[in-house]
């Protein structure tokens, strides 16, 4: 195509700058127009000093016209303001300034940016990676997400700069200011609010990511991270944290000169007026800049953040352990809830890995029954965008299992709230339990109405025997809501006991008494001899999981 | 507690959409309903699960100490007549105390006293660490026939020293100990099950 716009000088080859389209071409025109608006002293000077196109954009607050080009290179940017700047130019009559006489070298690595955004940057492979365009860095970003295979309805950008980018810029704000401030210019095109290398980062590959992945961008539980990091401390690195040992590196020139003052400071988003630097201490850069040799290298890292699926459970097996239990490689039991349970959430949700949580357990030989135990698993790095199809698929899976161990209700999703929910239910609540108790001599009608009548007693349990060895040894007082004996048909020293107790309490040292450090207990209460044969829990009350 | 086999094939209601579950048309009468209605099916279900069939009930089931414990049993330590029992639990503690033909049984009014005082100090006030402690019961001088760190003794037999005599095997238990590994096979391998002690001592 022969129209003049599409082709920069640089340096004396012609680059194509964009495609054919009409927008593409509008958008450029923008951004010549802008760059025409710009002092060209001062973009002289910083095309000089290794700056690159981007940065002199950011710099101005002009930088909302590249938003609409994306595919616009770094190089070709360059180029435009190199051309733009030599032709506006007159006399320079920045006394330092040499450039006019001097050969414009192409910017390898900007001094203020590193690199980030010329989108050159070292891989994960420890290879330059020279993304000259915003399209083509996010297309690059688009690959990794699509690789790792997420269905998403939304993204979250995360990103990370070495903090000495926010030195840089708090430099050259005060550079210009320093340098330009009597400028007539200065005050209408150089704002005193700006945003940050970071944010505008931001700006930068929001739109094109949205595109290449067709979702919005919003706080997403899904992120995609980029993580800069310095590849080896650069010379202005060491001049600044070194501070004012090295003046012997600097110039002396009061046009030129900046004083390190101060410490590295966060990277946070911030908006700085350039009438404050003045006051405030700040990281320097000199004038002219050090060439800097490395650009930064880049992580890129998406994952979604943990999803938490809970509801109640029950286990119908005295073979069942509720957690994983092995020893020396050898299984106890001949599964869990754990397994059963997050074993199968796993997989339909493409995660890499879960945790399981329950509000308190049971013993191995306690069938958990009733209303179920509430539990909440976590599932890290899900593929798999959770909707109420997918967990009643899942609800259906689990309860279908060959093996008949364990059911769970209710399942939903939860929020990250969802560990206070559980916290908040372990400790403070009540359970229900029944279990099947024997005694040294027959039940009386006497002893029914007795243990019927006991209401809130307290007990006192000594940590028990079969647990002593791995807690301290501590009195605990626990209380015993209410009782009721149900006999058993055909039996005179087998019964029933309903029991609703205290969090906490051990239901079978109550009942044998643990050779009497738990007292009272069945035992002590009925004067006899009392043995436990089975348990059952059948209620923990927790309204949170309720359906 | 004996193991019960108790998985039991129970049905698999097919599970409605939680979210158009109403009281009136509930189906699944597994799932716990607020409102309560389609609550008795499970309270069937519930009660079916817990009762136990009565034929598989033992006339007289293990004790919790026969179930968890194994129980060995030491003649003569240290001096004659100190014959003592020795609860070893799976995790290792081992409780500790009277034999039924510990010497102290033969006065025939029983004991009566229990204090643990051994020379200057009480060791019911003392906390619960260090090695080999000695227990001192009514006249005579017992020590406890497993070394090993003192984890408790039994402060009941002061208020109610007739424990020992109704249950010494049980509530009249002396102390409760924590043995080395090493230190428990030295002991074990002097010790008799119950049938081997009753033989040796019924003989006499």
């Amino acid at each position: 195509m022969a129209d003049k716009d599409a082709y920069v000088n640089d340096g004396g080859d012609k680059v194509q700058v964009s495609s054919t389209s009409a927008s593409n071409e509008d958008g450029l025109k923008l951004i010549r127009d802008a760059a025409r608006s710009l002092p060209p002293d001062a973009v002289k000077n910083l095309l000089s000093n290794g700056v690159c196109g981007r940065c002199i954009f950011w710099l101005f607050s002009i930088h909302q016209h590249l938003l609409p080009c994306p595919s616009i290179s770094s190089s070709a940017l360059s180029a435009i303001l190199r051309e733009s700047a030599e032709t506006e130019g007159g006399v320079a009559d920045h006394p330092n300034n040499l450039d006019s006489v001097k050969e414009l070298e192409e910017v390898e690595v900007c001094k203020i940016c590193l690199g980030i955004m010329q989108f050159v940057y070292c891989d994960a492979k420890e290879m330059l990676a020279k993304k000259g365009s915003a399209i083509d860095f996010a297309t690059t970003i688009a690959d990794v997400v699509k690789l790792e295979g997420h269905q998403i309805e939304s993204f979250s950008l995360e990103l990370s700069l070495p903090p000495i980018i926010v030195d840089n810029e708090e430099s050259i704000w005060s550079y210009m200011k320093k340098t330009y401030e009597s400028k007539p210019w200065y005050r209408e095109q150089f704002p005193s609010q700006r945003i940050t290398i970071k944010d505008f980062l931001r700006l930068s590959l929001t739109n094109p990511l949205e595109m290449l992945l067709d979702v919005k961008s919003n706080p997403s539980s899904f992120h995609i991270r980029l993580t800069y990091k310095l590849s080896d401390a650069s010379p202005n690195e060491q001049l600044i944290s070194k501070g004012n040992e090295c003046n012997k590196r600097r110039k002396i020139d009061e046009n030129d000169d900046l004083k390190k003052h101060g410490n590295v400071e966060g990277h946070e988003f911030r908006k700085r007026s350039s009438n404050e630097l003045g006051d405030n201490k700040f990281g320097g850069l000199t004038f002219p800049l050090e060439k800097v040799s490395r650009c930064c290298s880049l992580i890129i890292q998406c994952y979604r953040t943990s999803i938490y699926i809970g509801g109640r459970y029950l286990k119908y097996s005295r073979k069942v352990s509720q957690t994983r239990w092995i020893i020396d490689d050898e299984r106890m039991g001949e599964a869990s809830v754990e397994e059963i349970v997050g074993g199968t959430i796993l997989p339909i949700c493409q995660g890499d890995s879960y945790k399981f949580h329950a509000a308190g357990r049971e013993d191995i030989d306690v069938r958990m029954l009733g209303t179920g135990r509430p539990f909440l698993v976590e599932i890290q790095n899900a593929r798999q965008v959770l909707s109420e199809v997918l967990i009643k698929d899942i609800e259906k899976k689990i309860n279908s299992t060959e093996t008949k161990y364990v059911r769970v209700k209710n399942l939903k999703e939860f929020g990250s709230q969802g560990w206070a929910l559980m916290r908040e239910g372990e400790s403070e609540k009540q359970k229900q339990y029944v279990a099947v108790v024997w005694i040294s001599r027959p039940l009386d009608d006497n002893n029914v109405q007795t243990v019927s009548s006991l209401k809130d007693i307290q007990i006192l349990q000594k940590t028990p025997v079969r647990v002593l060895h791995r807690r301290s040894s501590l009195v605990r007082e626990k209380i015993i809501h209410w009782m009721k004996i149900e006999r058993i048909a055909g039996s005179s020293q087998y019964f029933l006991l309903h029991l609703c107790t205290q969090a906490g309490t051990y239901i079978k040292e109550f009942v044998h008494g643990d050779l009497g450090r738990t007292h009272p207990s069945i035992g002590s209460i009925l004067g006899c001899r009392a043995e436990i044969l089975q348990l059952d829990v059948t209620d923990v009350k927790m309204d949170s999981f309720q359906s | 507690m004996t193991e019960q086999n108790t998985t039991k094939s129970h049905k698999n209601p097919e599970i409605p959409d939680q979210e158009t579950l109403h009281p009136g048309t509930e189906q699944n009468p597994m799932i716990e309903n607020k409102q309560g209605g389609g609550g008795e099916e499970e309270e069937e279900e519930l009660k079916r699960l817990l009762v136990p069939n009565v034929e598989d009930l033992p006339l007289s089931p293990p004790s919790a100490i026969e179930s968890n414990f194994t129980t060995y049993f030491l003649t003569d330590f240290l001096y004659p007549g100190n014959d003592q029992y020795v609860h070893r639990h799976a995790n290792g503690l081992c409780i500790i105390g009277l034999a039924p033909y510990h010497v102290a049984f033969k006065d025939e009014l029983g004991i009566s006293k229990v204090s643990f005082d051994v020379g200057k100090t009480d060791r019911s006030t003392i906390k619960v660490t260090g090695k080999r402690k000695k227990v001192m019961c009514f006249l005579k001088f017992v020590e406890c026939c497993v070394k090993g760190s003192l984890l408790e003794v039994n402060e009941r037999l002061i208020e109610h020293p007739q424990l020992l005599n109704s249950s010494a095997n049980r509530e009249g238990y002396i102390a409760i100990i924590m043995p080395k590994p090493q230190d428990w096979l030295k002991a074990k391998a002097l010790m008799l099950s119950f049938e081997e002690y009753q033989k040796l001592r019924e003989t006499c």
